[in-house]
């Protein structure tokens, strides 16, 4: 009988053994999930920060709406299934279209309501609300969307917002985020994300296994904290302008596939205005309909493409002002020098030729610029060939070309190409041409009129006159102007800590540039005075037309050039594929461009160029 | 003396035989426990029925006052009486719970309830000590008469009628009781060892086949949330069913209340209901989550003085009637608290079987009362044997 006491004693001993374990061996992590259980997060959204223009006109703001959302947790079953379905075709969509959504944003983070529609109609609204009892696990949630009052204006500096994408989910989350943020994508929006980005405001809350608050109810509570408002160095009125002249531009040339153009502020590096043509709505993959995504994403005119920092160009006569800049820094060309300025030459048993093979007989530096004269350079790129060094190669990249401008917008920003040595020793095909595979004269003699290899960002180009505008500082040029709170004072200044450095050029000898540069514009055969010079005397320009030849036959064209002369305030770099000789078709875009920030009447800008 | 001293002496004297050989200790216990549970009751279920925060107590408390009458009733049943009418009441027994499956009502998939105007009884678990009683008596009739094996297998016979019928409720914990009382009395009464290897045998082979070999070809004994509970014990992470969500949270109520627990407004896993039937099945999830380690292993130690208690007495009893019905009660009360405790802490399977004199219920309360209330008679009686036999 006593085997029976034993028997009851071993079987309880057993029990507070297992009791010993659950309660003093584990307690740590079973009072973690106790915990878990009975505190939830309220999460209330806080408004992502707007953009302003540089003087606070709104370019991208933040509006409340309505998301359509399904709670996972909550349709597990087999009902939550039917429910899905049965919204799915309510809604339009075939049946297993939400729970497809909800079954791929449940791999992100399983518990996370998933948003199955953003911005609900007021139609949709009504639906689920007068349905609330037969849709368990379906909610309409407010949240905040971005809203573009100027549509697609300024669409490839804006950027876009999104999802968090699924590979870079725990960088984001290290940094605070929760994982279901929209957060910026592309543009700014992805640069000052930092600074634009909304704080939710988190709430924590006693529940019951039924969801409702009970007890002690709100345990701690953080307010959401709405974000700080980007003021942008844009200036609206310039942007538009650019953007319209641009668009006029490709739409009237009939065969060019897209422009691109910057303005800058040549002494601070404030970027006014930045275009690239085609462009697409920046709300496109937050609302946009499977179509429209399609065709931002695989239209050959490559709209979400940003021209003006991704696009390469061969640099074209603009380049001929950089190559001056070198051939007077290394002591090649004296100022006052005279050149004959030939048809064409003939060096190295080979044949160069001038654009339309125009003979200018002796000429010095400013009018082979106002001319535009190809042998007068290709002179210039023969003596930097036959001396020690790379002067052409130097000076490019004094300028900054061959490298990114380090614009606050680093993701798609090219940095073009300045051809040496060792490009032609990779680039190269070693079997068929070996001698290709050294620097030759004709490389530099092709450079000296930017063709050959040189390619450039029309940021650059812009860059590299606002140093010769602004009297030799190659400026950091900057989208951002300064980080604002909602009554406009300032935070944080984004642009006055931006670094510049000396280009390294003496004033006279600049001089003898800018002096070539504003009689392109204004001589009396300068290349671009038909569109420029009928301006008032106080808004005189300066500056280079380019026909960059390319494998396309159409050549693209360009001009670069800043206003007003004597005292630049802006610098324009515009460039339109396959637009034509660059005075055609860049010149009145540019001019377009400083009669909005000059505030002259653009009508007195002409429409039409002869040359190079 | 005067005559004031005279009638005090005889109140006394009367006092003192009717509880002469009283186990004061179970007696105590059994009531210890039993309001500690009407605490628990209530302490469990404060939130649960809104407007009514003492629904589920002022009822426990009714069923244990009820419970303690019919004890002190039973204090002067004699079961050798009683015996001349076992079948009879053995018809009564499967009639009755063989009316719950026809009549019954039901709750949560399962009917074992039948209703008698404003009370329902659950005509199962009142079997339990009936069944005890019924195995007793025929065994102790036969065990010198019948040969071994045939008695055997007509206890069995006798106790998986009534446990088949209880199966159907369908509830597999209470005919779970049923045989282990069954067993019980046969090994008290000496059957052969080889029996018991048998049977051990016969049912390896009978879980196999319900619970994987029929299932595989299309048969399913079990309902499908039996199948669940019974085998969500080895590994209830990963089980999402209800029977694996209960057993997780049970776990979670045990294991966060710590050494000393979280005291009763502060156990949020019974409180928020985040652990279901915390006032019945898991009632001891909750004393461990408001009490911990302590409250808990206090717990499991007062039953097993309470069991030890049962034991003695089953050495005590003055005839073999008694010591069987003895048996068949201790062995009925250890399985329930083993089995029921063990669930909670994850290392039993979910079987729904309530934890005595704790747990929530009626029927279940009244049983286990008379049952103790047996258990005292059968005491005092063997007390009062051997005082004469000395």
């Amino acid at each position: 009988m006593a085997s029976f006491a034993g028997v009851a004693l071993v079987l309880l001993a057993v029990l507070v053994i297992r009791l010993w374990f659950l309660q003093v061996v584990s307690n740590q992590g079973y009072q973690q999930r106790a915990e878990a259980n009975r505190l939830r997060t309220i999460i209330t959204e806080a408004p992502r920060g707007a953009i302003t223009d540089r003087n606070g006109k709104a370019l991208v703001t933040s509006k409340e709406v309505l998301n359509l959302v399904a709670l996972p947790q909550e349709l597990t079953s087999d009902a939550g299934t039917r429910t899905l379905r049965h919204l799915s075709r309510a809604l339009g969509h075939p049946a297993g279209y939400f729970q497809a959504k909800v079954a791929k944003a449940q791999k992100v983070s399983p518990f996370e309501p998933v948003v199955l529609q953003q911005d609900a109609p007021p139609a949709l609204q009504a639906y689920v609300q007068e349905r609330q009892a037969q849709l368990p696990g379906i909610e309409l949630q407010a949240a905040y969307q971005r809203e573009y009052p100027n549509g697609t204006l300024a669409a490839h500096i804006l950027g876009y917002t999104g999802p968090i994408p699924v590979e870079s989910i725990t960088t984001y989350r290290e940094q605070g985020y929760l994982g279901d943020e929209t957060v910026g994508r592309a543009g700014v929006e992805g640069e000052y994300e930092r600074y634009l980005r909304g704080i939710a405001g988190r709430e924590q809350v006693e529940v019951n296994a039924q969801g409702d608050i009970v007890g002690r109810g709100v345990i701690s509570q953080s307010a959401p904290r709405p974000g700080e408002t980007l003021r942008l160095s844009i200036d609206l009125d310039v942007q538009g302008a650019l953007e319209k002249a641009l668009k006029a531009q490709v739409v009237s040339s009939g065969t060019s596939t897209g422009a691109a153009g910057v303005a800058l502020d040549p002494k601070t590096g404030a970027v006014l205005a930045m275009a690239s043509y085609p462009t697409y709505q920046p709300d496109v993959f937050e609302s946009g309909t499977p179509r429209e995504v399609r065709r931002v994403l695989t239209s050959p005119g490559r709209p979400l493409l940003n021209r003006s920092i991704g696009g390469e160009y061969p640099a074209a006569s603009t380049f001929k002002a950089i190559t001056a800049s070198a051939a007077l820094a290394a002591g090649l060309y004296r100022p006052g020098e005279l050149i004959e300025a030939p048809g064409s030459v003939v060096l190295y048993k080979t044949r160069f030729r001038g654009f339309n093979n125009e003979a200018f007989g002796p000429i010095a530096l400013p009018k082979a610029l106002e001319v535009s004269s190809d042998t007068f350079f290709y002179a210039l790129g023969d003596r930097s060939y036959r001396m020690r060094g790379w002067p052409l190669q130097e000076w490019s990249q004094k300028y900054g070309f061959g490298s990114p401008t380090g614009l606050d917008l680093a993701e798609g920003e090219s940095a073009g190409l300045v051809p040496d040595l060792a490009y032609k020793r990779q680039s190269c095909n070693r079997k068929v041409d070996p001698i290709n595979c050294s620097w030759r004269p004709g490389d530099s003699i092709n450079m000296s009129i930017g063709q050959g290899n040189v390619l450039v960002t029309p940021l650059q180009m812009a860059t590299a006159y606002a140093a010769i505008a602004n009297g030799g500082k190659v400026i950091t040029p900057t989208l951002g102007n300064a980080v604002v709170d909602t009554d406009g004072r300032v935070l944080r200044d984004l642009i006055s800590a931006r670094a510049s450095r000396a280009l390294g050029l003496s004033a006279s000898n600049l001089d003898v540039i800018k002096q070539g540069l504003l009689l392109a514009a204004n001589g009396n055969e300068g290349t671009a005075t038909p569109v420029f010079g009928n301006l008032p005397p106080a808004f005189k320009v300066a500056g280079k037309t380019g026909t960059a030849e390319n494998p396309s036959k159409i050549d693209h064209a360009w001009y670069v050039g800043y206003a007003p002369a004597d005292d630049p305030k802006i610098v324009v770099a515009v460039v339109v594929e396959r637009g034509g000789q660059g005075a055609n078709s860049a010149a009145p875009a540019v001019c377009e461009a400083m009669a909005a920030d000059l505030k002259f009447d653009s009508s007195r800008c002409g429409t039409a160029a002869k040359t190079n | 003396m005067s005559t004031l001293g005279r009638t005090g002496e005889s109140f006394e004297a009367r006092a003192r035989a009717r509880t002469a050989g009283m186990d004061w200790t179970l007696l105590g216990l059994t009531l210890a426990v039993s309001f500690f549970g009407i605490y628990m009751v209530r302490a469990a279920t404060e939130s649960d029925v809104s407007g009514d925060p003492g629904f589920f107590f002022t009822r426990q408390l009714a069923y244990t006052l009820v419970g303690l009458v019919c004890m002190f009733f039973i204090l002067r049943l004699d079961l050798e009486w009683l015996s001349r009418y076992v079948w009879t009441i053995y018809a009564i027994l499967v009639a009755s719970v063989g009316a719950v499956l026809v009549l019954g009502a039901s709750a949560r998939g399962s009917t074992r309830w039948i209703d008698l105007g404003p009370v329902r009884v659950q005509p199962s678990e009142l079997g339990k000590v009936v069944i005890a009683f019924v195995i007793a008596v025929v065994v102790m009739e036969r065990l010198k008469s019948m040969d071994p094996a045939r008695l055997t297998l007509m206890v069995l016979a006798l106790a998986l009628l009534p446990a088949i019928i209880v199966f159907l409720q369908p509830d597999l914990g209470t005919s779970l009781v049923y045989a282990a009382i069954a067993l019980a009395i046969l090994w008290v009464a000496g059957q052969p060892i080889t029996h018991f290897a048998a049977i051990g045998a016969v049912l390896l082979v009978g879980v196999a086949l319900v619970l994987y070999l029929l299932p595989a070809v299309g048969l399913n004994v079990l309902q499908p949330y039996q199948v669940d509970r019974l085998t969500s014990f080895v590994d209830s992470g990963s089980d999402r069913s209800q029977a694996g969500y209960q057993l997780e949270q049970s776990k979670v109520a045990i294991g966060s209340g710590g050494a000393l627990g979280k005291g009763p407004s502060g156990a949020t896993q019974t409180i928020n209901d985040f652990l279901p039937e915390h006032h019945t099945d898991f009632i001891f999830a909750v004393v461990a989550e408001m009490f911990g380690f302590m409250g808990g292993g206090l717990l499991i130690a007062a039953y097993f003085i309470l069991i030890w208690r049962a034991i003695v007495i089953m050495r005590l009893a003055a005839t073999e009637l008694e010591r069987l019905v003895a048996a068949g009660i201790t062995a009925m009360l250890a399985f329930e608290v083993f089995v029921n405790i063990g669930m909670n802490v994850g290392i039993m399977p979910i079987t729904g079987i309530p934890l005595p004199f704790m747990s929530y219920g009626g029927s279940h309360t009244l049983t286990n009362l008379v049952a103790v209330g047996v258990l005292l008679r059968i005491g005092m009686r063997g007390r009062a044997a051997q005082a004469g036999a000395v």
